[in-house]
């Protein structure tokens, strides 16, 4: 529900906070030794982010969710396979654990060549 | 002031039984909505005038100034790319259809990135569909597959099916049977009935399992479908069949997995199956307020829904050729103009990248992460808040927007005017 109250205001720090989320189940995030708030670094063939963890007893294990966003988008290759729409819903990644910090929207925009207008 | 019958502009429930105080020129209470529509009519921030990019920042500029760049960058473009339009009216919509017929350029709308998928999938077998009102007033088996609503459509459920009170289901939360299908446990699954927890990618499997079932092929069927049992795919077959009138909800979880459109596909011929013993429809939970809108504008205006093109001076469709995402992909467009919606947010980072190569310009009431990659962002008014217009709701019922307030913003409609008489060279002659 954040996500959707703050979706016009991709600045805000709640919208962030909602949207560069990793939900994973808690006993992946044991194997792992760490604990949720934690942060994760995801890698898939499109791309690298930092994400903060959070624990989900519905996601399965070996799985994790992103919510849809400039985060997971940042990781979503844009290939379509001819249908116009890519392959939001299942990317495979490795998961990492990190002390990079998560960068916020406009850190983000400003690495595909954009400058932020509102410096938050 | 106390304005009633307002209409939420944010999701495609549009919601029409909104109550506003309204002070002046701003909104200070809502009534009978959602948490979504309290931050869409209350927390409504604008960009206060039009910007430019400059080398070292951003600087104000005149809206006049403004809309002669665009029309220069628009005219100037070689393949040109109109993308969004599914948060503003009806009456914009069709001027971005003009304008793109104009300069033979791409139009598309966010569906490309939403529901496209479902429309590629009703155009080869059609649509088994029915008004939300036919719903909340017959449907005793509801299935929402693929789809949060209690996240994303807070009000589908109250307004339309487990809590609504129906003419022929009076007493709804007793008489309405739950279903939900979805690869996590998310909130809408505590009302439930049944919960179906499908392996990633595993919802064609899931659908073919069913219409076997619902055919009287059950023998064939392995004891575990896509991490379902047989055991649970008989018994939702079974209340599936029983139902006097049941009803599919789908969203993006069908659309954006494996399999995309012969997901959809597949859901809709488990419902023509389900036809064969009793009465079941099907419809898309759309996102966006007036996505369906830019769907009706622009196959009333071109024949076709969503990426259209008009680069050979006709309308021609091809979708994953002529898609907003796969033009950025292959860096095919040279300019760009958004209108009412983000895609610096929401496209693969590779599509976006290409927005900031390009002189994109954007019309949006708000800023955005888009406005970042943007040279140009123009402000205008937010359709059902400071403008009035024509919306359609996610089962395809026009809802008129009202205007609620005054903000002294333009009409994205005016504006995109403009840019359209100057592209055919009238208005000023600086």
């Amino acid at each position: 529900m954040p996500q959707g109250v703050e979706v016009e205001h991709k600045g805000s720090p709640v919208y962030r906070a909602s949207v560069s989320v990793c939900y994973m189940n808690p006993v992946d995030l044991m194997d792992l030794g760490i604990e949720e708030g934690a942060r994760v670094v995801l890698t898939s063939r499109a791309g690298r982010i930092v994400l903060t963890t959070w624990t989900a007893e519905g996601v399965n294990r070996g799985e994790v969710f992103v919510p849809m966003g400039p985060y997971a988008n940042h990781i979503i290759s844009a290939e379509t396979h001819a249908t116009g729409m890519p392959d939001f819903k299942s990317q495979v990644v490795d998961v990492e654990v990190t002390e990079e910090p998560v960068r916020s929207v406009g850190e983000l925009m400003e690495e595909i060549g954009g400058l932020r207008y509102d410096r938050q | 002031m106390i304005v009633s019958d307002v209409v939420c502009p944010f999701c495609g429930c549009l919601c029409d039984d909104l109550e506003l105080e309204v002070v002046g020129d701003r909104i200070v209470r809502v009534k009978n909505g959602c948490s979504l529509a309290e931050a869409t009519f209350m927390n409504d921030t604008r960009l206060p005038a039009p910007i430019r990019r400059t080398t070292t920042g951003w600087e104000e500029i005149s809206y006049d100034e403004a809309v002669k760049e665009t029309a220069d960058i628009l005219k100037d473009a070689d393949r040109p790319l109109l993308y969004g339009w599914s948060s503003t009216h009806g009456e914009s919509q069709s001027v971005g259809v003009h304008i793109a017929e104009r300069i033979g350029a791409v139009i598309d709308n966010t569906s490309t990135v939403c529901h496209g998928p479902s429309i590629l999938a009703i155009q080869e077998v059609g649509h088994p569909g029915c008004t939300l009102g036919q719903v909340k007033n017959r449907a005793d088996v509801i299935i929402y597959w693929g789809c949060n609503p209690t996240e994303a459509h807070p009000r589908h459920m109250s307004r339309y099916t487990t809590y609504a009170t129906g003419f022929f289901v009076p007493d709804a939360h007793m008489e309405r049977t739950v279903i939900v299908v979805d690869t996590r446990r998310n909130d809408t699954v505590n009302i439930a009935d049944e919960f179906l927890q499908v392996e990633p990618g595993g919802d064609y499997a899931v659908l073919s399992a069913l219409r076997a079932i619902v055919r009287g092929k059950e023998l064939v069927i392995p004891q575990k479908v896509a991490g379902i049992s047989k055991e649970q795919l008989i018994r939702v077959a079974g209340i599936c069949k029983n139902a006097k009138f049941g009803a599919i909800f789908f969203g993006l979880g069908l659309t954006m997995s494996r399999g995309k459109y012969k997901n959809v596909r597949n859901a809709i011929e488990l419902t023509d199956e389900l036809n064969r013993h009793t009465k079941f429809v099907i419809s898309p939970m759309r996102g966006h307020g007036n996505v369906y809108g830019s769907n009706e504008v622009f196959t009333w205006m071109t024949g076709y829904p969503f990426a259209v093109d008009f680069a050979r001076g006709i309308a021609f469709y091809n979708p994953g050729e002529t898609t907003a995402v796969d033009i950025l992909r292959r860096g095919e467009c040279d300019a760009a103009l958004i209108v009412a919606s983000d895609p610096g947010a929401n496209f693969p980072r590779t599509a976006a990248a290409h927005l900031a190569k390009i002189p994109t310009v954007v019309i949006d009431p708000h800023v955005n992460a888009t406005t970042a990659l943007s040279r140009i962002h123009i402000p205008c008014t937010a359709a059902g808040i400071d403008a009035a217009g024509t919306a359609y709701r996610m089962d395809g019922v026009p809802i008129r927007l009202k205007k609620v307030i005054e903000r002294g913003y333009p009409d994205d409609a005016v504006i995109l005017k403009k840019i359209y008489d100057r592209l055919n060279g009238g208005w000023d002659h600086d």
